[in-house]
């Protein structure tokens, strides 16, 4: 009777303190943290990782929308400043545009946040200055979401008459120099979406003028991706947080110079202690559920 | 200056954080406030920066431009002409789009099918067939398996898996004879690819819940407090 009370206790657990314990266990680590190691995805990381390590050196352009809002920033930012960076260390030129109104401040943080890490470094003597115009260029915002996804394909300039600054975009250095007109001037294609948006971008993008897509997507909507993934659609693609944690780690074993905030890695032994408590947690709860119902069949 | 406007933000974010978790405890008046604060400050950015991101570009600039042309040069066929910067044409999408207005007033509430039926049309006429050749065709293409995928024994494998667990998950959702026999341990089969669908949904359902909850405890414990280097 004792030991039936202590498993009816325990499936009576109060929810808040489920929720003590997942804070404890992920708060923890981030006040001490330890290092894990980390595999890194052949078949998503890993493929977009070289597949942007492989454009044209100072003739590559890539074009990020970046259509995050600020309830997917832990998993999309990171993924978006690394993106960045990476593109810097190999002088690819990078277009920034966003579907959503709520995505231009976090767009616009992270372009400023890795310009200005690269010209700090530069001032030290480390690595090349980048230029806003030059290197890289802020769109802002357009929607609906299929209508500059098409007029993309046809005219970049009819878009986007002009850039996020009021500055005209024919006006700025990067365009002219490169000549880009539209998608056949550009590499590839980023999205980064809490939504279906990169398989709008494999649709009407990729379908229609043959541009490489790849996506960032959060960890909730990975399995939505996968079928894209297999038939190659997408190159490569970043799934949640643990994406962007490899790249990163992608990013320092390629470049050493890396020295920026690792916004990912950060909280990846949390999430590797988290994980553990919740199997445990689950383990625990079905053994209650068992041990009770058993009492319970047998009248005890 | 700049510091202490960053640290003033910093505090309000972490306030604000707060005020949310605090509904872990129990609904509160904290987390209604910051509930509804949200959704006002992002529904007036969002207002603010459509107004002049599609609003003032799309209608007011042309037609702007058409009427300073009017008063330069007097009338010209090219004000009419929707590939110019500057023309009046642009009204009549206009006044399709105010269609949208008439909802409210229930004696010509019908008015509101024209530009439905104009936007509906449009997209569906984009989306067919691009839909059809990206998530149809060439996943069609896709599933095949070729000579060259058998030389690698994962492929074949893999891919045999995904077209046995296919079939055995649609013989379990087949309704017209019933589950015995032969059917009976195939759609046991698919009911235990769902599950493992299942299973692998929530996995990553909680992966993404945690990655948020863990972004909002590194900005309280970094960004906030310092206490982590």
């Amino acid at each position: 009777m004792e030991q039936r009370s202590v498993w009816k206790k325990m499936m009576d657990v109060d929810r808040r303190v489920i929720y003590l314990i997942v804070a404890v266990v992920m708060i923890v680590p981030i006040i001490f943290p330890f290092d894990l190691p980390m595999k890194i995805s052949k078949r998503t990381t890993e493929v977009l990782f070289n597949a942007i390590d492989s454009f044209p050196e100072q003739h590559g352009v890539f074009l990020i929308s970046a259509d995050l809002n600020p309830q997917d920033q832990p998993e999309l930012f990171p993924m978006l400043v690394a993106w960045i960076r990476h593109c810097f260390y190999r002088d690819i030129k990078v277009l920034v545009m966003c579907l959503y109104p709520t995505s231009m401040g976090l767009a616009e943080q992270a372009l400023n946040q890795v310009a200005m890490e690269f010209n700090n470094r530069a001032a030290d003597g480390i690595g090349r200055r980048v230029v806003y115009g030059e290197d890289y260029i802020f769109l802002g915002y357009k929607p609906p979401p299929i209508v500059p996804i098409l007029g993309l394909g046809e005219n970049i300039y009819d878009v986007f008459p002009r850039d996020f600054y009021g500055n005209e975009l024919k006006s700025l250095p990067m365009m002219t120099k490169k000549n880009i007109k539209s998608y056949r001037d550009m590499d590839m294609i980023g999205s980064l979406a809490a939504n279906t948006l990169p398989i709008t971008y494999v649709a009407y993008a990729q379908a229609r003028y043959g541009i490489r897509v790849t996506g960032g997507v959060t960890a909730v909507s990975v399995a939505d991706f996968y079928p894209y993934l297999d038939s190659e659609q997408l190159t490569g693609m970043l799934e949640g947080m643990k994406g962007a944690a490899e790249y990163e780690q992608l990013l320092r074993q390629q470049f050493p110079e890396e020295n920026g905030r690792q916004l990912a890695s950060e909280g990846m032994s949390s999430q590797s202690s988290t994980h553990i408590a919740i199997i445990l947690m689950i383990v625990l709860g079905n053994v209650c559920y068992f041990m009770n119902r058993r009492y319970e069949t047998r009248g005890m | 200056m700049s510091m202490i406007l960053e640290a003033f933000w910093i505090w309000i974010a972490a306030l604000l954080t707060l005020a949310i978790f605090s509904f872990l405890w129990k609904d509160n008046v904290f987390y209604r406030t910051a509930e509804h604060l949200y959704i006002g400050v992002a529904n007036g950015y969002s207002i603010t920066l459509i107004y002049y991101n599609v609003v003032l570009p799309n209608m007011v600039y042309p037609i702007r431009g058409a009427n300073q042309a009017l008063s330069a040069d007097g009338f010209s066929w090219g004000l009419l002409n929707p590939f110019n910067d500057h023309n009046y044409f642009i009204i009549l999408p206009m006044m399709v789009g105010a269609l949208y207005i008439t909802r409210f007033i229930p004696s010509v509430s019908w008015m509101i099918r024209i530009p439905i039926g104009i936007t509906m049309g449009y997209y569906t006429a984009i989306a067919i067939p691009a839909s059809f050749k990206a998530s149809i065709v060439r996943q069609l293409e896709a599933s095949i398996l070729t000579r060259s995928d058998f030389d690698s024994w994962s492929v074949v494998f893999y891919g045999l898996l995904i077209f046995l667990t296919t079939v055995a998950t649609l013989i379990y959702f087949f309704f017209s004879a019933e589950h015995k026999g032969a059917l009976k341990p195939i759609s046991e089969i698919g009911i235990l690819t769902v599950m493992v669908g299942f299973g692998a949904s929530f996995g990553l359902t909680v992966m993404a819940r945690i990655s948020l909850a863990i972004g909002r405890f590194i900005f309280l414990f970094k960004d906030w407090l310092g206490v982590v280097s």
